[in-house]
């Protein structure tokens, strides 16, 4: 099972904090994506491994952009 | 009305191990800033001679009266490090907050007697005219520990006159009296010239045996036929009076106590006034809490401490508003007011302590491409738009109606700007929220979560709004400035950097102005430079914050000018619909 992480909103990818293979926890932020003067941090929606990241810092992207994939299942097992 | 407001919605979550791990840097981020301001905080209370020189002498400090006065665990200091004047004793010389007093919350301020023994200084009659204001906002009585040597006379010309000098506090405690808000205080020590109105203005004094209260003390006696200069005769002549005065100072408790009956009381003892002073404050008029409150109080159902982790420091950051609200209300319940519409403003119905309170603070998500409806751009929290002003112009009208107290909790970077925004009468909204607040005469309180800007500070319940405003609180991630620094740099040097660009000169002398504009308006924004100033009243412990909306609304509630019954409400039937 994997999950895909999604641009909320058009932006700059500010800071990338993962990268393939990573663990990461229910909850942690992975990456800033920078509009409108502000910073959005977004959260993984489950624990897991990170599979793919889409992106890198300094892209520019669009809502609804996969930004990274995390494998669900490879943390179950 | 139990329905409604025993048990109302749950929101917010409790924090996951993801979250927790993201969020280590800004909490030690915050613990860090929330130390140094208390190191600030430190320096205030080891200002002047030490506790023990003051007790060597037989008396109390100012900080041991209120600490045997107030109630244990019920003092909620403001104004700190409130300093306007850089006064080089680094305080204004009173020491003020809320506090209970045997039960009832009053406002309490003292003089700090190891500073000069107590005198005037600059600054500080603004710092009294902002107590007197909070005890006339929430109806309590004011309580004073009055210790005033008079004026530092070296600066008298910063403070002795004017609109709002020291002469001033004088006035607002007749106002206060004639209000109905009664003024006690308990004087010690030599209290002339303007320490003798300290005394004399309030309503009921109770005096220590060794205290004396005058006109003029034993300097304006002993020097007060002015011959155009002193000379080695003039000078043997003032010893001469001083020593007979400094033996017997006028205005002693046998002239107020047995003459003039001015002291109301005398005690032996410094504790003795004090406990005069709760016996008193035993007997003040209030309402039992159980006449207003709409349910039993309930601690939050998530740690206080989770602040650290959601509130971000950095200003930019975008955060969950809601689940910073559920780690400040009773039970973390709400009845939120119009959820549909004006999404960048949360307001509702919360409890504090188990009484009803309103709450009202910006959302700072984004809020999508379809929103402000009037605008082809999409909107972002933090701001304002059409929307969350009418619905925050109908909320506070509403709580006016129904006699709720207002809790803003305020972190906007101003108002939307641009044509189509003034095409959706955002400047007559805006001024019509201050229309809304100016004619609800009800207490609020502004908690200063983290911005502070433009005419979103004035319009969301801050200090400006100072006939409601009962006082300003504010976090080590507070600032307040009119627009950010960089913003103020471009605004001010963008048609210079055109006309040097036009005229072929080097930009490199503008840009680094406009580097130094910015680095300016960081320092004379942040919550240190924001506390001296007066812009916010106290900053607070992230864990405090909750103590002060707890004694925010058990003053509020204890004495309020009009009532509306539980069952009359609107408020809770239009949420309901």
């Amino acid at each position: 099972m994997t999950q895909k992480i999604l641009a909320p909103l058009d932006g700059k990818v500010f800071q990338l904090k993962i990268k393939p293979g990573d663990t990461v926890e229910e909850d942690e932020e992975i990456l800033v994506i920078e509009a409108m003067k502000m910073e959005t941090p977004i959260f993984v929606p489950c624990s897991g491994v990170v599979k793919k990241v889409s992106v890198k810092e300094g892209d520019d992207v669009t809502e609804n952009d996969i930004l990274a994939i995390i494998d669900k299942k490879h943390i179950e097992v | 009305m139990r329905p409604y407001f025993e048990k109302m919605t749950t929101f917010g979550h409790a924090l996951k191990k993801g979250r927790i791990k993201s969020t280590e840097a800004n909490l030690a981020g915050i613990q860090k800033a929330e130390d140094e301001i208390q190191e600030e905080v430190d320096q205030v209370k080891l200002a002047g001679f030490s506790e023990e020189k003051i007790n060597a002498r037989g008396q109390m400090t100012v900080w041991q009266r209120l600490e045997y006065l107030v109630d244990p665990g019920t003092w909620r200091p403001l104004h700190t490090l409130y300093n306007p004047m850089n006064n080089v004793e680094g305080t204004t010389n009173v020491i003020d907050g809320i506090g209970k007093i045997s039960g009832k919350w009053a406002v309490i301020i003292g003089f700090d007697n190891k500073v000069m023994a107590g005198a005037w200084l600059p600054g500080q009659s603004e710092n009294i005219l902002r107590v007197t204001d909070l005890s006339k906002r929430l109806n309590i009585p004011l309580v004073w520990l009055v210790n005033c040597s008079g004026a530092k006379l070296t600066e008298q010309e910063k403070f002795y006159a004017n609109r709002r000098g020291a002469g001033t506090p004088f006035f607002r405690h007749a106002e206060l009296e004639m209000m109905g808000i009664p003024v006690l205080a308990g004087i010690y020590g030599t209290n002339p010239a303007g320490g003798g109105y300290q005394s004399i203005s309030p309503t009921i004094l109770f005096a220590h045996k060794d205290c004396n209260i005058a006109v003029g003390g034993i300097g304006i006696v002993s020097g007060m036929a002015p011959k155009g200069a002193f000379d080695l005769e003039a000078a043997e002549e003032i010893i001469e009076k001083a020593k007979q005065f400094m033996a017997k100072p006028p205005g002693s408790v046998n002239v107020h106590y047995n003459e003039t009956g001015f002291f109301r009381y005398v005690f032996e003892d410094e504790t003795g006034v004090l406990d005069g002073l709760k016996n008193y404050m035993k007997d003040m008029p209030a309402y039992a809490p159980k006449f207003f409150r709409v349910a039993e109080p309930k601690e939050p159902a998530f740690p206080m401490d989770d602040l650290y982790r959601l509130i971000p420091l950095n200003p930019k950051r975008v955060y969950d508003f809601e689940e910073v609200l559920a780690r400040l209300v009773d039970g973390s319940e709400h009845m939120e007011f119009r959820p549909d519409y004006g999404p960048e403003v949360y307001a509702g119905l919360c409890k504090i302590d188990g009484f009803l309170l309103a709450c009202i603070g910006n959302r700072q998500e984004y809020l999508g491409r379809n929103y402000p409806e009037y605008a082809d751009y999409p909107g972002m929290g933090g701001k304002l738009y059409r929307q969350g002003l009418i619905k925050m112009n109908e909320f506070v009208t509403l709580c006016g109606r129904d006699r709720i107290p207002i809790i803003w909790l305020q972190d906007s970077s101003g108002l939307d700007v641009g044509d189509a925004a003034e095409k959706a009468e955002l400047l007559g909204l805006a001024q019509g929220l201050v229309y809304s607040i100016q004619q609800t005469d009800i207490p609020m309180l502004l908690l200063l979560l983290r911005k502070g800007t433009a005419s979103a500070h004035y319009l969301m319940g801050g200090p400006t709004a100072n006939r409601q405003n009962a006082f300003t609180i504010g976090t080590v991630a507070s600032e307040i400035y009119v627009m950010h620094g960089e913003t103020a740099a471009v605004a001010t040097y963008s048609r210079r950097l055109v006309k040097e660009k036009e005229a072929g000169r080097p930009l490199e002398p503008i840009i680094e102005k406009m580097n130094q504009l910015a680095k300016e308006y960081h320092e004379k924004s942040r919550p240190l430079f924001c506390a001296k100033t007066g812009m916010i009243d106290e900053i607070v412990l992230m864990r405090d914050l909750r103590k002060y909306l707890v004694a925010f609304a058990g003053a509020a509630y204890q004495n309020p000018k009009s009532i509306c019954p539980h069952h009359h409400l609107i408020l809770p039937r239009i949420i309901k619909g």
